[in-house]
């Protein structure tokens, strides 16, 4: 038992003069914030007033419970870390602070002389594991609610930014992809359910972020990025979510904008057992329903797997039970979770198992305009050729409509031993299974080559896509205290991933809409003709073999410890991937209406096309090798009291090859490729005061394109066909990174910073022609140099219940590439090369982030509310001129809340997307009608409106259970 | 001895000055080079990889699997030979071909053992033309010379496959199944007097090039699609004097699309082709059957013939061809049916100005103001035009016994003779003087174009003073 003498430390955690001027500066951000700046303290009528505190980490202890023994004052310490007591009458108490985790502070003596006074007492709990956690973490802390998540942000090394569990799961957030969008810096790219995939950091495209578990790379089931899609992981599995924007040599040296990593929970030091279910809705589905195919019987191997590649298929080897689809009405979304953790063996055995299922169906209606593979050159004699020459053309207009049922299933594991205070070992083990069943259907009315103003020809289509991934992961970690000031750890970890979509089919039929002068529809033919079906198989599979160890001295050099640190890592990876498509067409000797696919007669012509030696030879299926090994050397040292000195450098050697199927002697058919990177980076903290650091970092670092993007595949894309690239280059980057940190309360913070970054060969996607005229491509390739600097801003003040987090980026980047212009140079039409300067792709000039926080812990409610915003970016680079596919800058606001029940019951809600933010794509180009008929989906005569998906509100509601 | 010696001299003299002169016609026996290319290629085993040299005049080659000229290289191949393509394999020419064919000796590549079926009405897989049995010659961007006389190329359309899409100079991709393709821009496309017999997509692929495409004649081409003269951006030359039945999509097509940095835009002259039959693929209102201006397209096209085609001569307004730059007349259609005359000009995305040089004259039967630029369907009645102005054909009597099929179902020329009678109306219906050759090729008996023919006094490809198409 402790004493109150030892308990009750009178902690000024910051000296008053801390800045009046930092003080209005936050009042004036809050304002601009749009709230008004109530003042830090609470007021008291009369009382007894503090804080409760972490003993050794200084973070508030939010929900603790402060009571006086045997009367009826209680009170909840607040979001800022208060509480008060209100109108106690004079006397002399015993006062207790409770707090789940922490031992119990009981019977401080309390003296309040007379009605009125207010006495100030502040209070340090000690963590009830704090003997085991302190080996278990190893210096990690642990991130879990907002506060360490902030204090870890201020004793880091290096720039990053940090999300914690607690704020993920107040967050309307369901996945660690929609989380991401959280933090500051980063902007997420949403799939075509609505749902954040990839994360783009101060406007680096995905390709430029890695994303690590428990700071370890695991393979991605991904065919075309070499990271977990993040959309993979249930957030309620995460511990935090760590946003590392500088490196240091330790780190692997393979991201620019920066390093995403997913810290998974550990066991707890007591007993614990939560439990979740929610039901939701997309209120997509209230408008149209959810259309599904029938999956059983699907054939996971293609008839060249099964019979050989000199098997030639016929319409017979393609049952067509997978393009007959039934409506589902109302589709329910559902998720379960349960956490179970414990230590045994006298707390030295910690294990905890970590389950989440989710189904949900998800949807959007997409509408799209194919520009044509070629601009119409304007005449001469036109009003604008002099500054329009050229005007895009665009082949077909596109509605469609998807839905996707994903369901998931996830576990994650980790259990450690701590053998003794010096050694501790952990095994964690991550397991993802992931069930996709989409339906896309297509009516696309063609409104260039074949429809005119009387009448529009329209294709149809119908396809169903299954997509299995898997993932799986081990990594066993040891840390070892050798000696007082040497520490070795070590990691090896083997990984997984597969991604399987087999019989992804498809099938066309055209149809006429007629119409009268007026543009109104007269007539509607359905069943003009049946164009054909094709049949796609296809997987590819990831596997990882890699070991880490880092060894750490600390000498003392001139009376200051100096942290020495050195190791390396090794990666050995093997990928296969496998493509087979079948394409049929009509076998009919003149074009026949189409009925129904059953009643269509389908044949390949030529007859070979039915041969796996002509279907499944190709460029996508080939087995490929990374071999990574990497070394580092790092010293860590206060070269004043104030100033920390990170540095080092870092070796990085990188082996590739990849073998095709295709025939010896064929162009591009196997290769190797290989280089060394050398990366040194430098960071510098200076302690401005207690609570404000300055930082400087300055490191290298590289992005290596993505395995398969070396390979030279050819991919049937979701707009344009895709290739690949073995020519390309990996990017380098020189990163420069200033900060102002401040830490004013326990848990806010001010984050002030710019950054500048030089890419050498930085890789982008264009839009190209290659093969046949009408054919264009989306294809890796780089630019040889590009810039990236922005602003960033980071903003969070909690006053007593409310809190409110913001944070803003300006990012700038150029490159200038060259570009085609199709116009009338005389009577004749030239095809000519210019020069044109843009951002990069994938890269909006301003992102930012607020949301606003209720959080009252005697009655259990939390509620949040968050708006995202995302400025305009370019989505696709085209090969013309002024042409470039730009996406409209949006918002998405979300909003979530959870209410106790009962000690241990909650119930939860979850709103996404309350304002319908569509996705719109343009181009920054007036469409003239000289040239073609009106376009559909246009709002706006100065740009050409190509694309608009619309996910609609959804909602998920729920119990959770604590014990 | 004397006496004789005398009159001897006077006879020799007096034969020598008056008599037989036929012996002093010099009569020469001078050695004529054989066109033939480095060393002889062999017939004695099946051919296969690089080849080069000269086929020798009435061999027979067999080719097992794919064979390449590869770049700098030529292949001469002498009159009456025969190549038998097996396994699928394709002529590969990254370098020269001269295929020397003459009218009387034609050079024949095709595939042993099948049999052509003229039975109206087949299902694709039905008929033997449409399966793609071997690969076609496929032409790389390095080919200076493809020249192809009197030749014919039956049954091919099987796709390339990954091994010849795999090679950069060809960069298609494994499925593609062009009987002929070509795409060099700057090189030259040479094809007289030839015969293409079947075909599962595009016959005749110009990707870009300097184009001489004369007196053809292709029947079956195309499968479930597919042109069978289809030209891309930067393409030059003439298109003449060919004859096309049971196409699956247009005869003779041109588009600017894929106009490369420093290629010249498509600018291709068209006259006296005849079409029959033609478009069995098509859905009217999307595509052509014939003739097709697209994006971009510069040229002319004057004197052709269609007859029962399923859609007429097309100019696509949308994307635009060139019509600044384009000059059409002297067009003749004939129709079976209301169907086939409804589509004289079709409707959709075309602009297609009816000319009074057309005939049947465009004003007997198109309504006062017809909206040429953006034509609906069902904006005019052809009934006025069907079974009108008879060509008059030698051995091809309309209307035509379809077979209960519809006319492109009817495929095959079979022992049809679409030569003119002397009563045909067609005769000196052309124009010689409204259009003229676009000539970018060498002239040359071997090393270029035999004959450019100029526009013929007759409509369409069979010409009354025996000029036109020899076939």
């Amino acid at each position: 038992m402790m004493t109150p003498e030892m308990l009750v430390l009178p902690t000024n955690l910051r000296s008053k003069s801390t800045t009046q001027m930092s003080k209005k500066l936050l009042c004036f951000l809050s304002l601009m914030a749009g709230l008004a700046c109530l003042g830090a303290q609470p007021l008291l009528a009369g009382g007894i007033k503090g804080k409760v505190t972490d003993k050794t980490t200084g973070e508030p202890l939010i929900g603790a419970t402060v009571y006086l023994e045997n009367t009826k004052y209680a009170a909840l310490v607040n979001l800022d870390g208060t509480f008060s007591l209100k109108h106690v009458p004079a006397g002399t108490y015993k006062l207790d602070v409770k707090y789940v985790g922490y031992k119990t502070l009981e019977q401080v003596e309390v003296v309040v002389t007379q009605e009125g006074e207010e006495k100030e007492m502040n209070f340090t709990m000690e963590s009830a594991a704090t003997s085991v956690s302190s080996v278990i973490i190893s210096g990690n802390g642990k991130g879990s609610n907002d506060q360490s998540a902030r204090t870890m942000e201020k004793y880091a090394a290096n720039v990053e930014n940090l999300l914690s569990a607690r704020a993920i799961e107040l967050s309307p957030d369901v996945t660690v992809g929609n989380a991401m969008q959280r933090v500051s810096g980063v902007q997420v790219l949403r799939g075509s359910s609505g749902d954040g995939r990839y994360a783009i950091i101060r406007g680096m495209d995905q390709r430029y972020n890695n994303v690590l578990v428990n700071g370890i790379k695991i393979a991605s089931p991904d065919d075309k990025y070499r990271f977990v899609p993040l959309d993979l992981f249930p957030s309620e599995l995460l511990e935090r979510l760590e946003v590392i924007k500088a490196l240091t040599p330790n780190m692997e040296g393979d991201a620019i904008g920066g390093s995403m990593n997913l810290v998974m929970k550990e066991a707890p030091s007591n007993f614990l057992l939560t439990a979740n279910v929610s039901g939701g809705y997309s209120t997509l589905f209230s408008e149209r329903p959810f259309s599904a195919f029938y999956h059983g019987g699907i054939s996971q191997k293609s008839p060249a797997e099964m019979y050989g590649n000199s098997y030639t298929a016929t319409s017979a080897n393609f049952p067509l039970n997978n393009l007959h689809y039934y409506d589902k009405n109302n589709p329910i979304n559902s998720t379960v979770g349960l956490t179970v953790g414990d230590r045994f063996l006298n707390k030295k055995l910690g294990i905890i198992i970590s389950a989440a299922y989710q189904n949900f169906y998800r949807g959007s209606n997409s509408q799209f305009l194919i520009p044509s593979a070629q601009p119409n050159a304007v005449l001469p004699t036109a009003a604008g050729y002099n500054t329009n020459p050229q005007q895009p053309a665009f082949t077909d207009a596109f509605d469609r409509q998807y839905s996707t049922q994903t369901n998931r299933f996830a576990i994650n594991n980790k259990i450690d031993y701590v053998i003794d205070r010096r050694n501790k070992i952990s095994l964690y083990n991550f397991y993802v299974h992931q069930n996709e069943y989409q339906t896309r259907y297509t009516p696309d009315s063609t409104i260039g080559t074949n429809s005119s103003a009387s009448s529009i020809s329209v294709d149809f289509q119908n396809r169903s896509t299954w997509t299995i991934q898997d993932i799986y992961n081990a990594t066993l970690q040891g840390v070892h205290d050798l000696s007082s000031k040497v520490k070795l750890d070590w990691t090896g970890a083997y990984s997984i991933a597969q991604k399987k979509v087999p019989d992804q089919a498809w099938y066309d039929w055209n149809g006429n809409v007629n119409l009268n002068s007026n543009g109104e529809t007269t007539s509607i033919d359905s069943t003009t003709y049946g164009a054909g079906m094709n049949r796609l198989w296809q997987h590819n599979q990831d596997k990882d073999l890699a070991g880490y160890l880092n060894l750490s001295y600390v000498p003392k050099i001139a009376g200051k410890d100096v942290t020495f640190s050195g190791g390396g890592m090794y990666r050995y990876k093997t990928r296969d991937a496998y493509y087979n498509e079948y394409s049929l067409v009509p076998n009919y000797g003149t074009v026949v209406p189409f009925h129904s696919i059953d009643s269509m007669a389908l044949v390949f012509n030529p007859t070979s096309g039915g041969q796996g030696s002509q279907t499944a030879v190709n460029y996508n299926t080939y087995t490929g090798h990374e071999k990574v090994a990497a070394g580092y050397l790092m010293a860590k040292f206060m070269l004043t009291h104030a100033l920390q000195v990170v540095g080092g450098v870092r070796v990085e050697n990188t082996q590739e090859d990849f073998t095709t199927n295709m025939p010896y002697n064929s162009d591009q058919g196997y290769g190797t490729i290989h280089y060394t990177d050398v990366l040194p980076s430098a960071h510098l903290k200076y302690a401005l005061t207690d609570d404000q650091n300055l930082r400087l970092s300055y490191f290298k670092s590289i992005s290596r394109p993505s395995f398969a993007e070396l390979d030279p595949y050819h991919y049937i894309g979701e707009f344009y066909d895709e290739i690949g690239n073995p020519y390309l280059k990996h990017t380098r980057a020189d990163n420069l990174d200033l900060r102002y940190e401040w830490f004013p309360g326990v848990a806010d913070q001010l984050l002030l910073g710019v950054f500048y970054k030089d890419l050498q060969n930085p890789i982008e996607y264009f839009v190209t022609r290659n093969g046949g005229p009408s054919a264009l491509f989306i294809q890796p390739q780089n630019v040889s140099q590009a810039n990236n600097y922005g602003f960033e801003g980071v903003f969070t003040k909690y006053f007593g219940m409310f809190g409110v987090s913001a944070n803003y980026t300006y990012t700038h980047s150029k490159v200038t590439t060259p570009k085609l212009l199709y116009h009338y140079v005389g009577t004749a039409i030239r095809t000519d090369t210019v020069f044109q300067s843009r951002p990069l792709q994938g890269q909006a000039e301003n992102i930012g982030n607020i949301s606003l926080l209720y959080k009252n812990p005697k009655i259990g409610l939390d509620l949040q509310i968050a708006l995202a915003y995302t400025g305009n970016l370019i989505a696709q680079v085209s090969p013309y001129y002024g042409f470039d596919i730009w996406q409209k800058a949006y918002t998405q606001l979300d909003f979530s809340g959870e209410k106790r029940i009962t000690k241990r019951f909650y119930f939860y809600a979850k709103v996404n997307n309350l304002t319908n933010s569509p996705n719109r794509l343009y181009i920054k180009f007036p469409y003239g009608q000289e040239y073609g008929p009106a376009l559909p989906y246009q709002t706006s005569s100065n740009v050409t409106n190509v694309e608009r998906d619309i996910y609609k509100l959804s909602f998920l509601a729920g119990f959770k259970f604590k014990l | 001895m004397k006496k004789l010696l005398l009159p001897a001299l006077v006879l020799v003299i007096l034969w020598g000055s008056t008599g037989c002169n036929k012996w002093a016609a010099d009569s020469n026996n001078i050695y004529k080079t054989v066109q033939q290319a480095g060393k002889t290629v062999s017939d004695s085993v099946p051919l296969s990889g690089s080849i080069r040299g000269t086929m020798l005049q009435g061999k027979t080659y067999t080719i097992d699997s794919n064979i390449i000229i590869n770049q700098g290289d030529t292949l001469m191949i002498q009159p009456g030979v025969t190549l038998n393509f097996r396994n699928g394999a394709a002529l590969v020419v990254l370098g020269s071909l001269f295929s020397e064919g003459t009218q009387a000796a034609p050079i024949y590549m095709t595939v042993l053992g099948v049999t052509k079926n003229n039975t109206p009405g087949l299902s694709l897989t039905q008929d033997s033309a449409h399966i793609g049995l071997w690969g076609g010659i496929i032409g790389g961007t390095t080919c200076p010379f493809m020249v192809i006389k009197w030749t014919h190329i039956d049954f091919a359309g099987g796709s390339y496959g990954n091994a010849i899409a795999a090679i950069p100079q060809v960069n298609q991709s494994a499925g593609t199944s062009y009987n002929i393709l070509f795409q060099n821009v700057n090189g030259y496309f040479i094809m007289e007097d030839s015969w293409v017999y079947g075909g599962t997509d595009d016959c005749t692929r110009i990707s870009c090039g300097k184009v001489h495409v004369f007196r053809n004649t292709y029947e079956k081409c195309g499968g479930s699609g597919g042109d069978c003269v289809n030209m891309k951006g930067g393409t030059v030359g003439t298109v003449a004097y060919n004859f096309f039945i049971g196409t699956a999509y247009n005869g003779q097509k041109v588009s600017n699309k894929g106009q490369a940095v420093g290629a010249p835009q498509s600018d291709v002259v068209m006259y006296n082709s005849t079409f029959v039959n033609d478009g069995a693929q098509v859905v009217p209102g999307q595509r052509g059957s014939t003739i097709d201006y697209e994006q971009g397209a510069a040229g002319a096209f004057f004197n052709n013939v269609a007859i029962n085609c399923h859609v007429g001569y097309r100019v696509v307004n949308n994307p635009v061809a060139d019509t600044s730059n384009l000059t059409y007349g002297y067009n003749y259609q004939y129709a079976d049916s209301v169907d086939v005359a409804n589509q004289f000009f079709t409707f959709g995305p075309v602009c297609m100005k009816p000319q009074p040089t057309d005939l049947p004259l465009p004003s007997s039967y198109l309504p006062a103001g017809w909206n040429y630029e953006s034509p609906s369907q069902g904006s005019y009645d052809g009934t006025p035009v069907v079974q009108k102005l008879n060509p008059m054909f030698v051995n091809y009597p309309l209307p035509a016994n379809n077979h209960g099929f519809y006319p492109w179902q009817n495929d095959a020329i079979g022992s049809a003779d679409f030569h003119l009678q002397p009563t045909s109306p067609l005769i000196g219906k052309g124009t010689t003087s409204a259009v003229s050759p676009l000539v970018v090729v060498p002239i040359d008996p071997v090393y270029g174009a035999t004959e450019v023919t100029p526009p013929g006094a007759d409509l369409g490809c069979y010409q009354s003073n025996g000029r036109g198409n020899q076939h």
